[in-house]
C-alpha cells in the first residue's frame, strides 16, 4: 500500500512538470501585455518600460521560466502582477471557498443521486423510473449559470429569503456565511445530481441482473436488504469513479457559478487573471488545479477497496 | 465487514449533509442592511491603497474619497482650489504661489501646513515612489519642477523650468493620485507605504481583498463652503460608512440593487439601464462622460493611407443614428476629439461629418477602391464598442465599403493598438480632463509612438503651443484649428463620448454623476 502510494506520487512529478511547461508557454503565447492592461490606453512607452522592468517582464521567456520554476520548486509561486499579492496564499484562500462549495454540493448530489438511481433501476421502465430519469436528464441539460440566475431571482428577489450578492467567510459569521453559500451549493448540487443519477441507475441495473441478486431474493431476503446489502455496494464503484472525476474537475474551478453568485473562489480568480494577463496567478492557478486533480484521483483510487473488496491495492 | 463500514460511512455522510442543508435553510435571512451604511458596487477590486502609484481606475475612484490635492477638477473640467485657498502665477508662468486653507486636518488629527505640502511633493518627485505622473515632470513631459518651498506655514511656492498650461490640470489628475497632500504617517519609518493618512472626507476602513473596501466618515473633516463641484467644493458626508462591494458580474449587481442589498451601482451598460427603467424603486442617473468612442483608421495601411477612402467611410456614416441606437438616447453624437462637456467644445467643434452617400461613392471611385476588405478590430468587453462597429460596418456597406469585423479580447486589442498593428479599430479612449490631453492621446509621430493615430506635424506643433499658454482664447483658437484639420485628415472617426450610467434605490438622496466616470459618495444620504 505504502509503496503503491509512493510510486503514484512519484508518477505525478513528470505530469506536473509537463503541465508547468505547457501552462507557461500557452500563457505567454496569448497576445496582450499585462503592463499595458494595467496602465490602459493613456500609458506612454516610458511608463510601460519602467513597469516591465520592475516586474522582470523584460527578461527573455526561457529566463523567466527558469526563474519561475526554480521558485515554484521551493513553494514560492511569485506575486500577482495586478495587485502584488503572493500567489500561493491567494490561491489557497480562494480555493477554500471553491472547495467548500464543491465538496458540500457533490456530497449532497451523491446522497440524492445514488439512492435515486438505485430506485429508478429497481423500478426499471415504470413511471417512477421515467420520472427520475426525466428529472435527471433535465438537470443535466440546464446550464449552471441559468439555473443559478433563476434561483437568485426566486429566492433572492421574489421571496427575499437569501441575500443576492456577497460572501462572508465562516470564520466571520457562521450563520450569515451559510446564507451566502446555500444557492451556489444548491445550483451545483442540482446540476451534478443529473449526471450522478444516470450513472447510479445504469450501474444498478447491471448489478440487479446478476445471479447473486436473484439468489438473495430466492433466499427470501426482503427487498430493502437486497438493495442495501447486495446491489448498492456493488453498484457504487462506477459512481464513485465519476464522483472523483467530477470533484477533480470542479475543484479546478466553478468560475461560472462563482461569477453569478459573486463568490471569491478559485475559478473567478483564474478567469480574472487571464483577462488581466496576470501571468504568475494564471500559472499558479493552473498548476494548483493539476495538483488537485492528481490528488483527488489518487484518493479515489485508494478508496476503491473500501467499496469493492475485489479491488485490493497492490 | 468492509461493506458494512462503507454503508455506515455513507449513511453518516448523508445525514450530516441533510443537517447542513436544513441549517442553511432555517438561518437564511438577508441581513446586510445597517443604518447609515451606503452600499455601493465596483466591478473589480482596487489595486492598492497607494494612490498615483499602484493604481487603476477603480483605485482612483476609491482613493478620490480619501485623498485631496492642492487643486481639483470641477464639473466642467476646469480647475478649482481644494486644499489651496488660492494661487498666483508669476508673469513668466514659471512660479506658482499657493496659499493654503487654514485648519485642514489629516486623518490622524494633525493640522496640515506648508511643510506637509513640501514633504508630499518631494515624495511624489522621488523616483523611488514610482509616481505614475513623474514622467510628466521630466525632460519629455510638460515641464520640470525645479523647486518646492514653504515660505510660511500657509504658503507654498512651486518653481518650474518652463511655463506650461498643464501644471494644475496634471496635479489634479485622479490617476496622478490628485498629487495628494499626505501626512508622513502614511509611510512606515523605513519609507514604505502603510496607508493613506490624508485630508479627504472619508478615512480608509477595512479592505477585504476581492470582497469590499470600506470608507469611514472622517468626523473632523473641514469642508469647503462652495457647493459640491466635481472633486472640489463642499464634501459633506451624510452616511457613517460606505461599503464598496466588489461585484464583477453586472447581473448579480443588478439583482443586488433590486433586492435591496445594494444602494447604488454605477458604470452600467446601456441595456442594463433599459432594463432598470421599469423598476419603480430604482432611480437612474445619466450623465455625459468624457471617454471617446470611435473608429481608428491606420494611415500607414496600404489601403487606408488614401485619405479619400477614409473620408468616404466618414461620409457613409450617420453618426447621430449610431449614437442614438448604441447609447439609446443617453449620449449625443460628437465628431470632435474634445468631449461635449468640455468648455472648449464650441461652435467649431460642433462641425463634424454629415452623411453624404453620393460624395462617399464618388471619393471611392476616385481612389480606385475595388471592394478590398478592411479588417476592423472590436471587442465585447465594451458592448458599445462592438455595437458601434456593427453599425459602422452596415452603413459603410451602403457606399460599397467592405468591412470585416474581428472581435478580440481587450488585452489583445490594447496590444494591437499600442503597436499600431491594425487597419481599422473600434476603440474607446479613457477620460482626458484637459483639452490638450484629448489631442495628445491622438496625435504624435507614428515612427516613435506607434499608438498615435494622427501623424500630422502641424497638429503636433499646435498641440505643443496649446500646452504652453494659459490664455484661454489662444488655446481655443488652437483647438479650433486642430479640430478642422482632424476632420479633414480623418485619422479617426469620433462617434460619441458615451455617458456615465448609474442606478440607485429611492432611499438614496443627493447622488449625482459627473463627467468623470467615478462616483462621489459625499453629499449622498440614506432615508
Amino acid at each position: 500500500m505504502f509503496g503503491y502510494l509512493v510510486r503514484r506520487l512519484a508518477m505525478t512529478i513528470p505530469t506536473l512538470l509537463l503541465v508547468a511547461i505547457t501552462v507557461f508557454a500557452l500563457v505567454r503565447l496569448i497576445p496582450g501585455d499585462p503592463v499595458q492592461v494595467m496602465l490602459g490606453d493613456s500609458a506612454d512607452p516610458a511608463q510601460l518600460e519602467q513597469l516591465r522592468r520592475q516586474m522582470g517582464l523584460d527578461q527573455s521567456i526561457p529566463v523567466q521560466f527558469g526563474y519561475w520554476l526554480a521558485k515554484v520548486a521551493v513553494g514560492d509561486f511569485g506575486h500577482s502582477i495586478t495587485n502584488g499579492l503572493a500567489v500561493l496564499p491567494l490561491i489557497l484562500e480562494r480555493f477554500q471557498v471553491s472547495a467548500l462549495i464543491v465538496l458540500v454540493a457533490v456530497t449532497i448530489a451523491a446522497c440524492v443521486a445514488v439512492p435515486a438511481g438505485l430506485i429508478a433501476a429497481w423500478r426499471q421502465n415504470s413511471a417512477t423510473d421515467l420520472a427520475i430519469t426525466a428529472g435527471a436528464t433535465l438537470l443535466l441539460s440546464i446550464p449552471s449559470f441559468w439555473l443559478g440566475l433563476l434561483l437568485l431571482l426566486l429566492f433572492g428577489l421574489k421571496l427575499k429569503w437569501l441575500p443576492v450578492i456577497g460572501y462572508v467567510p465562516f470564520s466571520d459569521n457562521f450563520g450569515q456565511a451559510l446564507t451566502f453559500i446555500v444557492l451556489p451549493i444548491a445550483t451545483l448540487a442540482m446540476i451534478e445530481i443529473g449526471a450522478l443519477t444516470r450513472m447510479s441507475r445504469a450501474s444498478s441495473i447491471e448489478v440487479l441482473r446478476l445471479e447473486y441478486v436473484t439468489h438473495a431474493r430466492a433466499k427470501g431476503a426482503p427487498e430493502w436488504r437486497v438493495l442495501g446489502r447486495h446491489v448498492l455496494p456493488n453498484a457504487f464503484a462506477p459512481t464513485w469513479t465519476l464522483i472523483g472525476l467530477i470533484l477533480g474537475h470542479l475543484l479546478g474551478g466553478i468560475a461560472v457559478i462563482e461569477t453569478v453568485f459573486t463568490l471569491p473562489g478559485l475559478g473567478r480568480l483564474l478567469v480574472d487573471s487571464i483577462f488581466a494577463r496576470d501571468y504568475p496567478v494564471v500559472q499558479g492557478c493552473l498548476l494548483f488545479t493539476a495538483v488537485i486533480y492528481v490528488v483527488v484521483n489518487l484518493i479515489v483510487d485508494l478508496c476503491y477497496p473500501l467499496f469493492d473488496p475485489r479491488v485490493a491495492a497492490e | 465487514m468492509r461493506q458494512h463500514q462503507g454503508i455506515a460511512a455513507f449513511t453518516t455522510m448523508a445525514m450530516s449533509a441533510g443537517v447542513a442543508l436544513a441549517l442553511a435553510w432555517t438561518s437564511a435571512a438577508p441581513a446586510l442592511a445597517a443604518g447609515g451604511v451606503l452600499r455601493a458596487r465596483f466591478n473589480a477590486d482596487i489595486r492598492s491603497t497607494d494612490p498615483g502609484t499602484n493604481r487603476d481606475a477603480n483605485t482612483d475612484g476609491v482613493m478620490g474619497h480619501v485623498v485631496e490635492g492642492l487643486v481639483a477638477f470641477r464639473e466642467d473640467t476646469s480647475i478649482g482650489p481644494m486644499l489651496a485657498e488660492s494661487w498666483e502665477i508669476s508673469p513668466d508662468g514659471k512660479t506658482y504661489t499657493f496659499q493654503l486653507r487654514k485648519g485642514v486636518k489629516f486623518h490622524n488629527g494633525a493640522v496640515m501646513t506648508a511643510d506637509d505640502v513640501v514633504w508630499s511633493f518631494k515624495r511624489w518627485l522621488d523616483p523611488a515612489t514610482q509616481w505614475r505622473c513623474l514622467s510628466e515632470f521630466s525632460d519629455s513631459g510638460i515641464t520640470k519642477i525645479v523647486g518646492v518651498e514653504a515660505t510660511d506655514p500657509q504658503t507654498v511656492v512651486i518653481r518650474l523650468e518652463r511655463p506650461t498650461a498643464l501644471l494644475l490640470g496634471t496635479l489634479a489628475r485622479p490617476d496622478c493620485g490628485q498629487t495628494a497632500i499626505l501626512h508622513r504617517d502614511s509611510l512606515t519609518p523605513d519609507g514604505k507605504w502603510r496607508e493613506p493618512v490624508a485630508t479627504g472626507p472619508f478615512k480608509l476602513g477595512e479592505w477585504k481583498r476581492g470582497q469590499y473596501v470600506d470608507l469611514i466618515r472622517f468626523d473632523d473633516y473641514v469642508s469647503r463652503t462652495e457647493p459640491r463641484d466635481g472633486y472640489t467644493g463642499a464634501k459633506k458626508v451624510e452616511v457613517d460608512k460606505v461599503r464598496v462591494n466588489i461585484i464583477p458580474d453586472s447581473s448579480a449587481a443588478k439583482a443586488g440593487l433590486l433586492s435591496g442589498s445594494l444602494d447604488i451601482i454605477n458604470s452600467l451598460s446601456v441595456p442594463e439601464v433599459e432594463e432598470l427603467k421599469s423598476h419603480t424603486d430604482v432611480k437612474l442617473s445619466i450623465t455625459p462622460a468624457l471617454g471617446l468612442t470611435g473608429i481608428l483608421l491606420q494611415s500607414n495601411d496600404s489601403l487606408l493611407k488614401d485619405v479619400r477612402i477614409r473620408r468616404a467611410l466618414a461620409l457613409s456614416l450617420d453618426t447621430k443614428e449610431i449614437a442614438d441606437v448604441v447609447m439609446q438616447g443617453t449620449a449625443s453624437a460628437n465628431n470632435s476629439a474634445l468631449p461635449i462637456g468640455s468648455p472648449f467644445h464650441g461652435a467649431v467643434e460642433k462641425q463634424g461629418y454629415t452623411q453624404d452617400i453620393a460624395q462617399a461613392k464618388k471619393l471611392l471611385a476616385e481612389a480606385g477602391y475595388k471592394g478590398q476588405p478592411i479588417k476592423m478590430i472590436a471587442n465585447k468587453r465594451y458592448s458599445f464598442v462592438f455595437d458601434s462597429a456593427v453599425l459602422v460596418q452596415a452603413m459603410a456597406q451602403a457606399v460599397g465599403l467592405k468591412i470585416d469585423i474581428e472581435v478580440l479580447d481587450w488585452a489583445t486589442q490594447l496590444d494591437r493598438y499600442s503597436k499600431g498593428d491594425y487597419q481599422a479599430m473600434a476603440f474607446v479612449y479613457s477620460a482626458r480632463l484637459d483639452p490638450s490631453l484629448s489631442f495628445e492621446m491622438l496625435t504624435g509621430p507614428k515612427a516613435t509612438q506607434p499608438r498615435k493615430v494622427w501623424d500630422n506635424p502641424e497638429a503636433q506643433e499646435m498641440l505643443r503651443q496649446s500646452m504652453l499658454t494659459v490664455d484661454t482664447a489662444k488655446r481655443q483658437a488652437l483647438f479650433d484649428e486642430m479640430h478642422r484639420r482632424f476632420i479633414a485628415d480623418v485619422p479617426m472617426i469620433v462617434l460619441f463620448n458615451g455617458s456615465e450610467l448609474a442606478a440607485h434605490r429611492n432611499s438614496v438622496k443627493g447622488y449625482a454623476g459627473w463627467l468623470y466616470p467615478q462616483p462621489r459618495f459625499w453629499g449622498v444620504s440614506l432615508q
